[in-house]
C-alpha cells in the first residue's frame, strides 16, 4: 500500500530559488487600501489552469465579481505552497543515483543543453543566475504549472514547505490567514485506496499549520477547501484542534454558497420530512459537493442539526427498487429534475422535454445508479441520487410539514469561469475579515463523515452502516449564506 | 394530450409558425404547449390543448410529424385560414401562438431578414375580422421588420381588442440575482451588454432593457434619437465616455461567461486592449427616451456569451444590475429553459385574456432595431426617431420575469 504522508519540506532544494524578486507588476495590481492588507498563505496541490486552486486562488490576485462590481478583497497573497511540484521534486532522481546509474554522464556527454541557466546567455541579467538552481516546472514535467509565474507577476514568495509559507522566509508567522485547496493532480496524483478514497492530504497540511501555531502561540483564521479529510476522525482532530488553538476554521464546496435558481431556501425552523438531491458525478467527487448542497438545506430544519443515525449506499436496480419501496420519494425526485435545465436521452435527440419520471425512461438513461440514503437522528430522510446520463446539473427538493415542496436548482455556472467559486471567495474573505466562519465548520465534518461511511457502506456490499460516530450537532446560521445580491 | 371528451373550458390553440426543427424557436415554443416542461417545482402541462399547427416552411429535420403522431389532437394543416377555422368555415380557436423566428426568408434592404411575423398576422385578424371574434394572439419575439407593419399589428389589435403578446425571452428568464428594478425610480443611464451580431441578437439586448427601464418614473416616454456604434467608433466612443464604462463593468461583473483577457487565466477583469482583441465586430444602440434617459444595447460578440445589465438608481451608491439568464442549450444545457417563462406568460394570457405585459414594449424595442440598423446603414452620426417617440406606455407594475 501506497503511504499518503508525503514528504514535505525537507528537500536539498535551496529556499532561495523559488522566492522570485518581484520582477513584473501585475497590471490588476494587488489593491492597497485604507486598512493594512490580509496577508494570506495560500497551500495547495496543483497550480494548473482550470484546477481547484487556479480558480480561487487567482481570486485573490485579480479579484472576483461579486455584488455587480469587480470585487478586489483587501489580501495580499504572501507566500504559495504548491505541493505537486515539492512532490515531483523529491520522487526524481538525487545526484547520487543519477551517477551509479549513468544518467549524469550520459547527459553530460550530450550536445549542450540551452539550458535556463546559461551563463552565455546574454539576455539574463547577471543578479539572476542564482536563481533557478531547482528544476523548472518543464524540466518536472509540470507542464501546465502556473505557479512560478504567478509568484513574479503577483511579487508572492513560491514556498516548498508549508512552515515556510507561513512564516514567508522568517522566523514567526508572518501571514493574517491560511487558504488551503487541496485536490487530486493530474501529473504527480495522489494514491488511491481499495475504497475509491483519494488519500488527499488535507489532514497533513492542517496539521502543520497548526504546529506552528501551537509553537508560537498564535493562530491564524484557516479555510479548506471541500472535504477536511477522507477520514472522518481525521476531520474531528481538525475540528478539536481548531477548538483548542482557537482559531476560526471553515470547511467545504462552492455549491451551498452558489447562486439559486429559484432564489429560495429551507425556511428556518421550518419541519422538514425528506429531501430528494440529484447530481452526477464520481465517486469521492462531486457527491461531496452534492451532499453539501442537500446538508445546506437540511441543517435549516426543525430543531437545526442533530446528526445521522444510519447511511446505506445503494446502486443498480437496487435504486430504483428503493424508489419502489418508497425509501426516496419518487414525486420529489420528479420534483428536483423539473429544475433541470439538462435532461439527456430524448431532449438531446430532438429538444423535446421530458418528465423523466412519469415518462419511466430513468432506468434507460442511468446504466450505473447510486443512492446515498441518509436517516438522521430526528427522523428525516435524505437522499442523493447520481444520476450520471439522465442530466448534468444539481437539484434538489424537500418536502416540509404540510405537503409544500421547497426546490431548485443550485447554479453552477460552466467553465472557465466557474463564478460560483466566487460566491465561495467572497465567503472566506468574510472569514478573513470578521475572524468568523458564516457558516459553522461542523457542516463540512459532518459530510466528510458522510462520504466516509457511503464509501464504507459500499465497500461493504451496500450494507446499511449505522453511525453513533456521525452523531454532529450545530445550529445553521440563520441568514442564508448562498449568492442572493 | 387533447382527446375527445377535452372538457370545453380548455382553450383550443392554433400555432402558426416557420419551420419546425429542433432546437429553433417554434420546436421549444410548441412542445412545451404540446408535452408540458418543469414549472414551479412540478412537471407541468399546460390547462389548454394545441388543436392544430400550420408550419410554413418543410424540409430536412422537420420534427411536426413526429409531434402531430404523438399528439393525435393536433392537426397539421396547410394553410393558416385551416389552422384557425378547422374547416368550419369561422374561427375555431381561443387562442393563436406565433412563432415567426427561424427559417429562411430573403433579406430586406437594410440587411434584416423579412420574417413573416406581419403576413402571418394580417392572414390571422382576417379570420378574425370574418368570423366577428378575436382571440388572445402569441408574437414570439419583435413584430416586424418593418416599422409600418409593426405599427399597424399593434392598431389593429386595438382596433379588434384582443390582447397582443410577445417579445423575447431575455424579458422573463431568470435573474441572477433575483432582482426587479424598483417601480417608479428615477435613472438617468442604462445599459445591457450582450452577445451576437446586428439583426440577431440585438433585439434580446433591446429587450433585456425595455423590461427594465419601463418600470422608471413615469414610465416609458417613447425615443428621441438613436446612434449606432460599430467598430474603431465603437471603441473611441467606449473611451471617451459616451456610455458609462463604470455601467458596462457593472453589467460585466455579472456575467458568467466572461473570456479571459489572459488564457492563463480563468475569470479576469478584461483590459480595453484584450476587449478590442476579443470583439471584432463590437456593436451599441446609444439612445435617449423623451424624458432624458440615456440607454445603451452593447453586443461584444466574441467575449461574453451572456446578457447583463445595470442602470444608475437615483439615491442608490452602487448600480443596479443583474444577468438575464439564458440556459442556452450550446453544450451548457440541453433544453432551452427560458422559453417556459415565456410559454408560461403566454398560458396566463390564454387563460385570463389579458395580455402579462404590454405590447408597446415589443413595438419600441422592433422599432429600435429597425432605427438602429436604419442608422448604421445610411452612415449617419445620429438618427432622429419620431415613429419612436410617440410609443409611450406604462408597465405591468406586477413582475413576470422567472423566479420560483
Amino acid at each position: 500500500m501506497l503511504t499518503r504522508r508525503r514528504f514535505v519540506g525537507y528537500s536539498a532544494l535551496s529556499s532561495s530559488m523559488l522566492a522570485y524578486p518581484s520582477l513584473l507588476h501585475s497590471a490588476f495590481g494587488q489593491t492597497s487600501s485604507a486598512q493594512r492588507p490580509i496577508r494570506l498563505a495560500i497551500l495547495g496541490s496543483t497550480y494548473r489552469r482550470g484546477s481547484d486552486m487556479q480558480t480561487i486562488a487567482d481570486r485573490f490576485l485579480t479579484g472576483f465579481p461579486y455584488e455587480g462590481g469587480w470585487h478586489m478583497p483587501n489580501v495580499k497573497v504572501a507566500s504559495v505552497y504548491v505541493d505537486e511540484r515539492i512532490r515531483k521534486a523529491s520522487a526524481a532522481s538525487n545526484e547520487f543515483e543519477l551517477a551509479v546509474t549513468g544518467r549524469a554522464r550520459r547527459r553530460q556527454q550530450g550536445p549542450p543543453a540551452q539550458g535556463p541557466a546559461a551563463p552565455a546567455d546574454p539576455k539574463r541579467a547577471p543578479d539572476e543566475r542564482w536563481e533557478p538552481i531547482a528544476p523548472s516546472s518543464e524540466e518536472q514535467g509540470l507542464t501546465n504549472d502556473l505557479s512560478p509565474e504567478r509568484a513574479r507577476q503577483f511579487a508572492f514568495r513560491l514556498c516548498h514547505n508549508i512552515p515556510e509559507a507561513l512564516r514567508c522566509g522568517g522566523d514567526r508567522i508572518a501571514v493574517d490567514a491560511v487558504l488551503t485547496i487541496v485536490e487530486q493532480c493530474n501529473d504527480f496524483p495522489y494514491a488511491t485506496n481499495d475504497k475509491a478514497q483519494v488519500l488527499l492530504p488535507q489532514y497533513d497540511f492542517f496539521e502543520q499549520c497548526a504546529q506552528v501555531f501551537e509553537t508560537e502561540k498564535h493562530s491564524v483564521p484557516y479555510f479548506n477547501h471541500k472535504q477536511l479529510s477522507f477520514s472522518f476522525s481525521e476531520a474531528e482532530a481538525m475540528v478539536k484542534a481548531a477548538e483548542r488553538l482557537k482559531f476560526p476554521l471553515m470547511a467545504g464546496s462552492s455549491m451551498p454558497v452558489t447562486w439559486r435558481l429559484p432564489d429560495v431556501d429551507v425556511p428556518l425552523g421550518a419541519r422538514v420530512q425528506e429531501a430528494v438531491m440529484v447530481g452526477v458525478g464520481g465517486l469521492g467527487t462531486m457527491d461531496f459537493d452534492a451532499l453539501e448542497a442537500l446538508q445546506c438545506m437540511l441543517e435549516r430544519r426543525k430543531g437545526g442539526e442533530t446528526g445521522v443515525k444510519s447511511v446505506q449506499f445503494l446502486q443498480g436496480d437496487d435504486v430504483w427498487a428503493a424508489g419502489q419501496a418508497g425509501r426516496w420519494s419518487k414525486e420529489l425526485l420528479s420534483s428536483a429534475l423539473s429544475r433541470s435545465d439538462t435532461p439527456m436521452g430524448l431532449t438531446m435527440l430532438d429538444g423535446r422535454n421530458q418528465d423523466l419520471v412519469g415518462d419511466g425512461v430513468l432506468p434507460q438513461l442511468v446504466k450505473d445508479p447510486a443512492a446515498y440514503c441518509i436517516e438522521y437522528t430526528d427522523g428525516t430522510k435524505g437522499t442523493l441520487l447520481m444520476l450520471n446520463g439522465a442530466i448534468h446539473d444539481f437539484n434538489i427538493s424537500a418536502r416540509l410539514a404540510g405537503q409544500e415542496m421547497v426546490s431548485t436548482q443550485f447554479f453552477m455556472p460552466p467553465t472557465p469561469n466557474e463564478t460560483y467559486s466566487a460566491c465561495l471567495a467572497a465567503k472566506i474573505e468574510q472569514l478573513y475579515e470578521e475572524r468568523k466562519a458564516p457558516y459553522p465548520v461542523q457542516r463540512t465534518l459532518l459530510t466528510t463523515g458522510l462520504l466516509e461511511a457511503f464509501l464504507n457502506s459500499r465497500h461493504r456490499l451496500n450494507q446499511r452502516l449505522e453511525t453513533p460516530h456521525l452523531a454532529v450537532n450545530y445550529q445553521p446560521p440563520t441568514e442564508s449564506q448562498y449568492a442572493r445580491s | 394530450m387533447a382527446p375527445n371528451g377535452t372538457p370545453a373550458k380548455r382553450p383550443r390553440l392554433a400555432g402558426v409558425v416557420t419551420s419546425y426543427k429542433k432546437l429553433l424557436h417554434p420546436q421549444q415554443v410548441i412542445d412545451r404547449f404540446l408535452d408540458g416542461y418543469g414549472w414551479h417545482g412540478t412537471y407541468h402541462r399546460p390547462a389548454m390543448d394545441m388543436v392544430s399547427l400550420y408550419v410554413d416552411q418543410h424540409g430536412e429535420g422537420d420534427l411536426f410529424k413526429e409531434r402531430a403522431d404523438r399528439h393525435p389532437g393536433m392537426k397539421l394543416c396547410s394553410s393558416i385560414e385551416e389552422a384557425l377555422t378547422l374547416g368550419t368555415g369561422k374561427l375555431a380557436v381561443d387562442g393563436v401562438v406565433v412563432v415567426a423566428e427561424h427559417g429562411v426568408y430573403p433579406l430586406s434592404p437594410n440587411g434584416i431578414m423579412m420574417r413573416p411575423h406581419y403576413e402571418f398576422f394580417e392572414q390571422i385578424t382576417k379570420v378574425f375580422r370574418a368570423s366577428g371574434r378575436s382571440v388572445p394572439y402569441f408574437n414570439d419575439k419583435e413584430l416586424s421588420w418593418n416599422w409600418d407593419w409593426s405599427k399597424k399589428m399593434v392598431d389593429v389589435s386595438h382596433e379588434l381588442n384582443f390582447p397582443l403578446q410577445g417579445g423575447s425571452s431575455l424579458a422573463v428568464t431568470w435573474r441572477v440575482p433575483s432582482v426587479e428594478f424598483p417601480l417608479g425610480a428615477v435613472t438617468k443611464e442604462a445599459v445591457s451588454v450582450g452577445y451576437g451580431g446586428m439583426t440577431s441578437y440585438d433585439f434580446h439586448g433591446l429587450e433585456t432593457i425595455q423590461c427594465m427601464v419601463e418600470r422608471r418614473k413615469g414610465g416609458e416616454s417613447g425615443v428621441e434619437w438613436i446612434e449606432t456604434y460599430q467598430g474603431d467608433r465603437f471603441w473611441k466612443a467606449h473611451q471617451d465616455g459616451v456610455w458609462s464604462q463604470a455601467l458596462v463593468k457593472s453589467a460585466l461583473s455579472r456575467s458568467a461567461t466572461l473570456r479571459p483577457g489572459d488564457p492563463t487565466f480563468t475569470n479576469i477583469f478584461p483590459t480595453i486592449e484584450q476587449m478590442k482583441a476579443m470583439v471584432p465586430e463590437p456593436l451599441a444602440y446609444h439612445y435617449k427616451h423623451r424624458d432624458g434617459l440615456i440607454s445603451t444595447m452593447i453586443l461584444m460578440n466574441g467575449m461574453v456569451r451572456d446578457f447583463t445589465f445595470a442602470a444608475t438608481i437615483e439615491g442608490q451608491a452602487k448600480p443596479f444590475s443583474t444577468q438575464m439568464y439564458l440556459p442556452m442549450p450550446d453544450g451548457r444545457t440541453t433544453l432551452a429553459s427560458f422559453f417556459s417563462p415565456l410559454v408560461h406568460n403566454a398560458e396566463e394570457m390564454f387563460l385570463t385574456g389579458k395580455s402579462q405585459y404590454p405590447i408597446e414594449r415589443t413595438l419600441l424595442t422592433s422599432g429600435l432595431l429597425i432605427e438602429g440598423v436604419d442608422c448604421a446603414r445610411k452612415g449617419l452620426q445620429r438618427l432622429e426617431t419620431p415613429n419612436l417617440a410617440a410609443v409611450t406606455y406604462q408597465p405591468n407594475p406586477k413582475s413576470t420575469f422567472w423566479r420560483s
